[in-house]
């Protein structure tokens, strides 16, 4: 215990009285929130967790999107299924450190339109490698249907804009 | 140093980066964009260079390098952006160097892939495993690759003069 003191991370298991009304505000005035944005090593952790989950998933969905279309065709696609596993996991990292750093400023993210498309984005990519995931794990030799390169095609535009809002978000 | 600062300051990539409000957030942008796509390709690169999904043949591995050079050079040039417009602030800054720092040891780490451990492995069949210098240096560079990211990342937060 001594060691989560010393690092800041123990603001986070201690309760604060909610001083703000709703939902969102209880979520801004928790232990969770509280320690996220004040606490000095709370916020870079959860910000550079936030990035290495972002580059695990969107870098190996754009890498696999892209291999569906047809780039890279000697790897053989049926072997990617096992990426798609570590993308999720990236995935969950950001799904948590995202959820972290939402605490902290709950009220003034859903209000962002920025960080709603950002979020709508994160969905819809997510969605597309639900879907792919099954088709490149039951690819055989033969060429891929076209509706399932679409969906690759699809998700790389997701991926791209996600990104740039999640970005953009830092200035509004 | 302090030269060099100054002369960065006065060169119009200075005014390029700073002078316009969108300058900085489109660099911001592209530098997040390529460091997805250099971590996706070096995962799948080097978790088959470590022993993972041996069924894909390490030459069509290989194939994934253009993405990835070409997302480094992509990292590079914005990098060099971000340098250029406000260097005072970097160089300043530890967490800047040890970022660059851990830049430098995947380089020499690819060169010493690029040429002892490529030439043993190209010639391996799929389903061969690879030898322990191609785990070693696959650990390393994503050891070293994570670095970079992280450091990046915590850049703003961390030494001086970061905002």
């Amino acid at each position: 215990m001594a060691f989560l003191e010393a690092v800041g991370l123990a603001e986070c298991v201690h309760g604060v009285p909610a001083t703000q009304a709703g939902f969102l505000g209880w979520l801004e005035a928790s232990g969770l929130g509280e320690c996220v944005r004040s606490s000095t090593p709370g916020y870079p952790s959860m910000i550079a967790l936030h990035a290495i989950g972002m580059a695990v998933m969107v870098g190996l969905s754009l890498v696999i999107d892209l291999r569906v279309l047809g780039f890279f065709s000697g790897i053989p696609l049926a072997a990617l299924k096992r990426f798609f596993g570590i993308a999720w996991i990236g995935f969950g990292i950001n799904f948590l450190s995202g959820s972290a750093l939402f605490s902290a400023q709950a009220i003034s993210y859903m209000v962002d339109w920025v960080f709603l498309t950002k979020m709508g984005l994160v969905l819809l990519g997510a969605v597309t490698a639900g879907i792919l995931q099954p088709a490149v794990a039951n690819a055989g030799t033969g060429p891929l249907p076209g509706s399932t390169k679409a969906i690759a095609g699809a998700a790389i535009v997701i991926w791209i804009v996600a990104i740039i809002m999640g970005r953009l978000t830092a200035y509004l | 140093m302090d030269a060099l600062m100054d002369w960065m300051l006065s060169t119009p990539i200075n005014q390029l980066v700073i002078g316009y409000a969108w300058s900085w957030p489109t660099l911001e942008s592209l530098h997040f964009l390529a460091l997805c796509t250099l971590m996706g390709s070096l995962l799948i690169m080097d978790l088959r260079l470590i022993g993972l999904q041996r069924i894909i043949p390490l030459s069509a591995v290989h194939s994934l390098m253009p993405l990835a050079i070409g997302s480094f050079a992509i990292n590079l040039i914005s990098g060099l952006g971000f340098l250029f417009g406000d260097p005072n602030t970097y160089f300043q800054n530890y967490a800047f160097w040890v970022k660059m720092g851990f830049i430098v040891l995947a380089g020499i780490n690819f060169l010493v892939y690029f040429t002892k451990v490529e030439p043993q492995i190209l010639k391996l069949g799929p389903n061969d495993p690879t030898p322990g210098s191609a785990k070693v240096v696959g650990v390393l560079s994503l050891v070293f690759w994570f670095g970079v990211l992280s450091y990046g990342r915590l850049l703003p937060y961390l030494g001086t003069g970061g905002g």
